[in-house]
């Protein structure tokens, strides 16, 4: 299929997604300040730790702020766009109604993982926006063009690594019945974008970095705001998170294969 | 009554097989809990690398606390009691409950102990191959387990749990969708109940305020019991605020039910 007619059926999807988003006002408003307390949440954890200490692996407090606020910035556009597909996936497989995708003559993982849209989380996704702008005042950092430019770019490259993690886990779904419990495994696993990259050691940091590159997602679009463009770990994320995405996506057609219809 | 006492066995039985079905998915849940364990230590011992002390924890009591946590989650945390109970009353599965000789708050609370009975179970080999991986990088402070102090604060914790979820929960007979308000009371036992960090790492005034609160007796408080960090004082006082509030969020959920049966529809067989 042509990317212009994916491209052309996704704003479609967004559209219809909206339309049903809007229909549920209070459910959007609720959405929005439960995201938030979990910022908060992360906020006030960074604010408990700097309170004892003035520097973690090398990160100032409004560095980190910077840090955290990226990550945040990076998962709410993801919970907004992709998540909400993939993690639909489990019941879709379970009941049968896959078939329905199946039958579409689109790709169906770009149906699973299109399929719907909450809005709740850009507006959270704002509010990292503008805390990271703060982080960055602080520290007294005005950011160039070429800077801002890299930085979007490297946040999308970011939502290629949430993409390519949670697309894994819920294709799990098609050796395991139930399970549910991979939503639990992609918030835990995730925690580890918000650690500093400096602060990883071992085999820990090598698993992180090479094979499912978390520790770059955040500290490297942010690092680039705060200490300018290094090629070098920009090249490392681009690939890594290229290669957990089409890894990914294999798992996920391998998976496909083990489907079998409810229907029929 | 008799009859309602023979039926908990039965119900707790029913409780076991229904989490056991799912049995991939219960393993891998309990492995995944294991992931907040392993950032903490990566991101604790960057803290303490120019430090040897936070507040009173040195690294190795304070990966103790987070060790310790782990068991205290697995044997007091719901699992996905508060969505069961909702879909119960919102679809309408409530209708051969309420035939039934015996009282709901009772019935569930069953099916919580043998869920929790199943989720540690499934939970037991990873937590202690996490103990054992942790104990070779950092010398846990084991050694200080205090089980007197810390069972009955763990008890406490879990009816404290239960309690809370079930006026939550209850909460289904007005709204038609609580999963918002759930996610929302979870950040609140995450940041004011000990489990992102122990709670007397906050500023005093704070953690003054913290420890009136019911959030802290969740996960802290029966935490810092079994790593024996409270003084016997604190502890007398933590205990008798963590069954207090376990004993009005009862109050609380028998009022709610009392209130939302009033309202309930049964549409249906």
């Amino acid at each position: 299929m042509h990317p212009f007619s994916l491209f052309r059926l996704w704003l479609v999807q967004i559209r219809y997604a909206l339309t049903r988003e809007l229909a549920f006002r209070a459910n959007f408003f609720a959405w929005v300040i439960v995201e938030l307390s979990w910022f908060v949440l992360q906020l006030a954890f960074v604010g408990v730790v700097y309170h004892h200490v003035d520097r973690i692996a090398g990160w100032s407090r409004h560095e980190m702020i910077v840090l955290v606020s990226t990550n945040q910035l990076i998962q709410q556009i993801f919970t907004a766009f992709l998540m909400p597909g993939l993690t639909k996936l489990p019941e879709l497989v379970r009941t049968g109604k896959l078939d329905f995708v199946l039958l579409k003559p689109v790709p169906p993982q770009f149906l699973v993982s299109t399929a719907q849209l909450e809005i709740g989380p850009l507006a959270n996704a704002g509010i990292a926006t503008l805390v990271t702008g703060m982080g960055l005042h602080a520290l007294g950092i005005v950011p160039t063009f070429a800077s801002l430019v890299a930085y979007l770019l490297l946040l999308f490259t970011g939502l290629l690594v949430h993409y390519a993690l949670l697309l894994f886990l819920v294709s799990l779904t098609f050796w395991i019945v139930q399970a549910e419990s991979v939503l639990l495994g992609y918030y835990s696993i995730f925690q580890v974008a918000r650690l500093p990259r400096e602060a990883a050691f071992g085999w820990f940091r090598v698993i992180f970095t090479f094979a499912l590159p978390l520790l770059l997602v955040a500290n490297i679009p942010a690092a680039t705001l705060i200490r300018g463009m290094e090629p070098g770990p920009m090249a490392l994320f681009l690939l890594t998170s290229l290669f957990a995405t089409l890894f990914a996506s294999l798992f996920f057609h391998q998976g496909l294969r083990r489907y079998q219809s409810a229907s029929s | 009554m008799i009859s309602t006492l023979r039926a908990l066995p039965t119900v707790f039985s029913i409780g076991l097989q229904r989490q056991l079905a799912y049995r991939w998915n219960y393993l891998l849940r309990a492995l995944f809990s294991a992931m907040p364990l392993l950032v903490s230590w990566v991101f604790w011992q960057a803290v303490f690398r120019t430090k040897e002390t936070v507040g009173a924890y040195t690294l190795p009591g304070l990966l103790t606390y987070y060790a310790v946590l782990l068991i205290v989650e697995s044997v007091s945390s719901p699992a996905d009691d508060d969505f069961q109970i909702s879909r119960e009353i919102r679809e309408g599965m409530l209708n051969p409950i309420l035939l039934r000789p015996l009282p709901y708050g009772i019935y569930r609370f069953f099916l919580f102990l043998a869920g929790r009975c199943a989720y540690f179970t499934a939970a037991f080999l990873p937590v202690v191959i996490c103990f054992f991986l942790l104990s070779r990088a950092v010398p846990l402070e084991l050694g200080n387990l205090d089980l007197f102090r810390g069972l009955p604060a763990l008890l406490g914790s879990a009816l404290l749990q239960f309690s809370l979820t079930l006026c939550l929960s209850l909460t289904s007979f007005w709204f038609l969708d609580i999963s918002a308000l759930i996610f929302l009371v979870y950040s609140l036992e995450f940041l004011a109940g000990g489990h992102v960090f122990p709670l007397d790492l906050l500023p005093t005034p704070i953690f003054a305020v913290a420890r009136l609160l019911p959030f802290a007796y969740e996960y802290w408080f029966p935490t810092a019991s079994l790593c024996g960090t409270l003084s016997r004082e604190a502890w007398q006082a933590g205990l008798c605020l963590q069954f207090g509030w376990a004993l009005a969020f009862l109050v609380l959920a028998h009022f709610i039910w009392q209130a939302g049966l009033r309202k309930y529809t049964a549409a249906g067989g």
